[in-house]
């Protein structure tokens, strides 16, 4: 909508403030202007700085003796301005020959050349001290005073450039000028790619490894999305309350791993008739139902064909503005020493970085209001957050993880350092955050995407377009009749559109200015709208499942305290390419700090489970630390009349020995068998008096979610609608939610071939941890119990006399054997 | 913008644990070879040069004479900004201003310059200075 600038991001933005200083030094990237100089070679022109780095010689220096290159110019707002350096007397540029002489008496000195001016007679005559000859180049670097040699901070923040790379890059250089030293590490098509490592030398290091990843995941997004064309797609119409036409149609959702979700822009198709002309508009997806209909909200108001129906054709349209921002952000923190304070710089990369501590003043009470009380643990957390620039908070399954940021944010707020900024990589878990937040009576804006604006949200009041079109001044009333104009006829002259977007701009400027918060995706904090402001105070709720660079980009904007939440026990970022998870990016910045042993504060209270149920996953996943805030009797299911095999105990492996099939699109598994008792057992909790909305049904793998809805709503021997309000969804996609009943339905079930997604503990831990009152799984323990983990689980099941087979009606303890565990990783 | 000044003060204190930094000796040969066999070289193709430069021009002109008596840093008349202090690499100490003497196509001009007080160049004139006195 707004026009791409020139070498601009997708959304006009141009990433990376600081993104190309011309007169950076291209080795290292120090970009002072007292302390660089360029090479005057007409072909080379390159400037550099007076720094030693890792080399015993300064670059300057060292570019020059390696490029055999002799002359160089100053830097215009350097001492002597830009000068070319030359002899004075015979205007000899050669560097390696010139050096400074002084006036006997006077302050004065001059460049003169060692050959032939110096020896030259006349000379001696004249006021001139010619015994003291000072050469431009000394120990291999130049004269300090004038090219100041970078100080230490600024060396340690540079690129830290070796020997070899120089003269790697000064050979390719030869022959391409326009090279950079990314260009030398660039992988071949076909090569790995680099993996990811836990330090980095400087944050070009971490760019040329984190950017080719970012790319290949880039690239594979687009392949499987441009590929996602369907035709013969039924369209039924409707106007949406701005005027705009929606076109609801079914997309069907095969399979494979595509996701849609609101904000997603599509194009929709009509290839033309006998009865109609061609047409075609894009749209953004601003609903998504139950039935996997899709309401498209179009662009286009005029010439939209309302009368047909049928022959429609559908295909995703492919963005890259997430992945351009993670670019922009990586190249931000290298160049822009502003982007991120020092010690976080370090800290980020892995150095060794002298333990800091904000002193503030702490609040006498850690709780916030409109918050509920905060437990022991989760005051411990808001305090040691408040005095360290760093810090990580692990939160396991239920243990108010949102209410704690939410207190967190409030004190930041309050110690009046600026605006605090507030983020997510899920739309989901910013909604939740914003709210918490706001109820502790902060002023909060909540920042969506331009696609997002017509996507409902549960805080639609805080969000920034709301408040724009509600902001009630009279100065706002041209701004209102112009909106009012734009959503009568749908589109405004473009001349009013100018005055309009103007005025909207300076509006919303406004609104978030005044916010004490600002709430955005991770990548949302890459919107153009903020690329002026600046955040001190950054918390990051769900980091875990954020990639690195996504996590950066909300930390550019001048951080200097952040604070990191998630858990490193639960699944991470979702990572589509195999080259990149494999190469390491699936892990995410919260799990590498804790790797280079940072010790994240734990919250140990969980309000979510049936302490029954948190048993297992505490001993496993949390070495036994998480404690029960619920007791039994508040999560007793009294009326509720269900076959649990022990009745004090909601729990049970249903133990199920039909194998397992490869899905219609030859790339998941299904399970029959278990799909049918799955059915059974949701018959059995809504005859007991459990309502759908209680009940989730969670399946590792895409072709068996699909296969038990169908199943469900064609075997189901109650109401139909019954079955459609259950949601069915898989493991991955339900981590940050919970349900009274959990169905868990694991389908591997073969002799040799092993249990893939089910292997990953963080998975497991998932799929338990989801029930608040019970859980089923269903599952082949001979298969399972080959794997540690699983085996484990089983026995823990098993000792409980929770492990049954049989009729739901008449379950009797199992006495399948289990398989010796070996570790294999598949 | 909110206002906040960007890498303000606090900044300052970040001390990072770094690695001794090692030249490999034989890069370090390596490149003084280069270096030496570069200067060399730009000698003997200016020894080899005609020698026909007689006209000298190297007068000091009499403007830069004026009132440039050895003046410290910090104590300019005209209120300029002195150098930077936080830089320290100049050889710490004292700093004294000096003029540069330069041309720009054929017209001579000076630029303000400080340099350490214990470089060659200052003690030289500070020696004239010395040796005038005592006449
Ligand atoms: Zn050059
Ligand atoms: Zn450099
Ligand atoms: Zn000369």
């Amino acid at each position: 909508e707004e026009p791409p600038g020139a070498g601009a991001g997708e959304d006009g933005y141009d990433y990376g403030k600081g993104d190309f200083v011309e007169h950076a030094c291209r080795y290292c990237g120090i970009h002072s202007p007292a302390c660089v100089a360029r090479c005057n070679v007409p072909s080379c022109r390159k400037w550099f700085c007076n720094s030693r780095g890792n080399t015993s010689g300064s670059h300057l220096v060292n570019h020059l003796v390696r490029a055999k290159h002799k002359e160089v110019c100053l830097h215009k707002d350097s001492p002597l301005g830009e000068t070319i350096l030359e002899c004075y007397n015979c205007g000899c540029r050669n560097v390696f020959l010139l050096g400074f002489i002084s006036a006997k008496a006077e302050n004065v000195v001059v460049l003169l050349c060692r050959e032939p001016c110096l020896n030259v007679n006349a000379l001696k005559d004249m006021n001139w001290d010619l015994s003291q000859w000072l050469p431009l180049i000394d120990d291999r670097c130049f004269l300090s005073w004038l090219v100041k040699v970078p100080s230490e901070q600024e060396q340690l923040r540079a690129r830290q450039i070796s020997a070899q790379q120089i003269n790697k890059v000064e050979e390719l250089w030869k022959t391409n000028p326009d090279a950079s030293l990314e260009d030398l590490e660039k992988p071949g098509v076909d090569d790995e790619p680099q993996p990811v490592v836990l330090k980095y030398e400087d944050a070009y290091q971490y760019q040329n490894v984190f950017a080719p990843l970012i790319k290949l995941e880039a690239d594979y997004d687009k392949m499987m999305k441009e590929s996602q064309s369907k035709d013969s797609v039924t369209v039924r119409w409707d106007i949406g309350l701005n005027k705009k036409r929606v076109a609801y149609f079914v997309f069907p959702k095969e399979d494979n791993e595509l996701r849609l979700v609101p904000g997603d822009e599509l194009r929709l198709r009509y290839s033309g008739g006998t009865s109609h002309p061609a047409w075609q508009s894009v749209g953004h997806v601003i609903k998504l139902t139950a039935q996997e209909e899709v309401a498209l909200e179009l662009r286009a108001s005029q010439g939209v064909p309302v009368e047909l129906s049928h022959g429609f054709s559908v295909d995703f349209v492919w963005k890259s503005t997430s992945f351009d921002r993670m670019q922009g952000a990586m190249k931000t923190f290298a160049v822009d020493e502003t982007s991120v304070s020092g010690y976080i710089y370090h800290h980020l990369l892995g150095h060794e970085v002298e333990h800091q501590i904000i002193r503030n003043t702490l609040p006498k009470r850690f709780g916030a209001p409109g918050l509920p009380e905060l437990n022991a643990s989760q005051v411990l957390a808001v305090k040691s957050v408040l005095q360290k620039p760093v810090s990580l908070i692990q939160g396991p399954p239920g243990t108010g993880k949102t209410v704690t940021s939410a207190a967190i944010v409030y004190h930041m707020a309050k110690q009046g350092q600026g605006q605090v900024l507030v983020c997510a990589p899920s739309n989901v878990a910013v909604d939740q955050l914003a709210e918490k937040i706001s109820s502790t009576g902060l002023k909060v804006v909540r920042l969506c995407a331009k696609s997002r604006e017509a996507v409902s949200s549960p805080v639609e009041h805080l969000t920034l377009h709301y408040q724009v079109r509600h902001l009630d001044t009279s100065e706002k009333s041209e701004m209102h009749k112009l909106q009012q104009l734009k959503d009568e006829q749908g589109e405004l002259s473009s001349s009013d559109e100018k005055k309009y977007k103007a005025l909207k701009r300076a509006t919303e400027r406004e609104i978030l200015q005044s916010a004490d918060v600002i709430c955005c995706t991770c990548v949302g904090a890459g919107d153009p709208r903020l690329s002026n402001f600046r955040f001190r105070q950054v918390l990051i709720d769900e980091s875990t499942q954020a990639t690195e660079p996504e996590c950066l980009i909300p930390l550019v904007l001048g951080v200097k305290q952040v604070v990191l939440v998630g858990d490193h026990c639960q699944l991470g970022p979702v990572i589509m390419c195999k080259k990149a998870a494999r190469a390491g990016l699936a892990q995410s910045l919260f799990e590498r700090l804790v790797i280079l042993g940072v010790k994240p504060f734990r919250l140990q209270v969980q309000y979510r489970m049936h302490p029954c149920l948190s048993e297992f996953p505490s001993n496993c996943f949390y070495e036994g630390t998480l404690q029960n805030g619920v007791t039994v009797n508040e999560r007793q299911s009294t009326g509720i009349d269900f076959p649990w095999p022990v009745p004090n105990r909601p729990m049970f492996f249903y133990v199920q020995m039909g194998v397992e099939e490869i899905s219609a699109s030859g790339t998941s598994y299904l399970n029959r068998t278990e799909a049918a008792n799955v059915e059974k057992i949701v018959t059995t909790f809504l005859r007991s008096g459990v309502v759908p909305s209680q009940i989730g049904v969670i399946t590792p793998y895409e072709g068996q979610r699909a296969y038990i809805v169908n199943y469900m709503s064609r075997n189901g021997s109650l109401r139909q609608q019954l079955y459609k309000e259950i949601e069915v969804a898989s493991v991955d996609s339900f981590q940050g939610r919970e349900k009274d009943y959990i169905i868990l339905s694991c389908v591997r079930s073969n002799e040799h071939q092993g249990i893939g997604f089910l292997n990953d503990p963080r998975r497991l831990n998932v799929a338990l941890t989801r029930a608040r009152y019970g859980i089923v799984v269903l599952g082949n323990p001979k298969v399972l119990s080959k794997q540690p983990l699983w085996n484990s689980l089983l026995t823990h099941y098993k000792e409980h006399e929770c492990l049954v087979e049989g009729p739901l009606n008449n379950l009797k303890q199992s006495m399948v054997q289990f398989q010796k565990p070996k570790k294999i990783y598949n | 913008d909110d206002g906040i000044p960007v890498g303000s003060d606090e900044d300052e204190g970040v001390e990072v644990r770094q690695k001794v930094v090692q030249v490999d000796p034989k890069e370090q040969e390596d490149f003084d070879r280069e270096l030496k066999a570069l200067l060399q070289e730009s000698l003997e193709s200016r020894k080899s040069e005609v020698r026909t430069r007689s006209t000298l021009n190297m007068k000091v002109p009499m403007n830069v004479l004026e009132g440039s008596k050895d003046q410290r840093a910090g104590e300019s008349e005209s209120g300029e900004e002195t150098m930077d202090e936080e830089g320290g690499n100049a050889g710490g100490g004292s700093k004294v201003r000096v003029k540069v003497l330069m041309k720009k196509g054929h017209k001579q001009q000076t630029r303000q310059m400080f340099i350490p007080g214990d470089c060659p160049l200052v003690q030289s004139t500070k020696e004239q200075e010395a040796a005038e006195l005592e006449e």
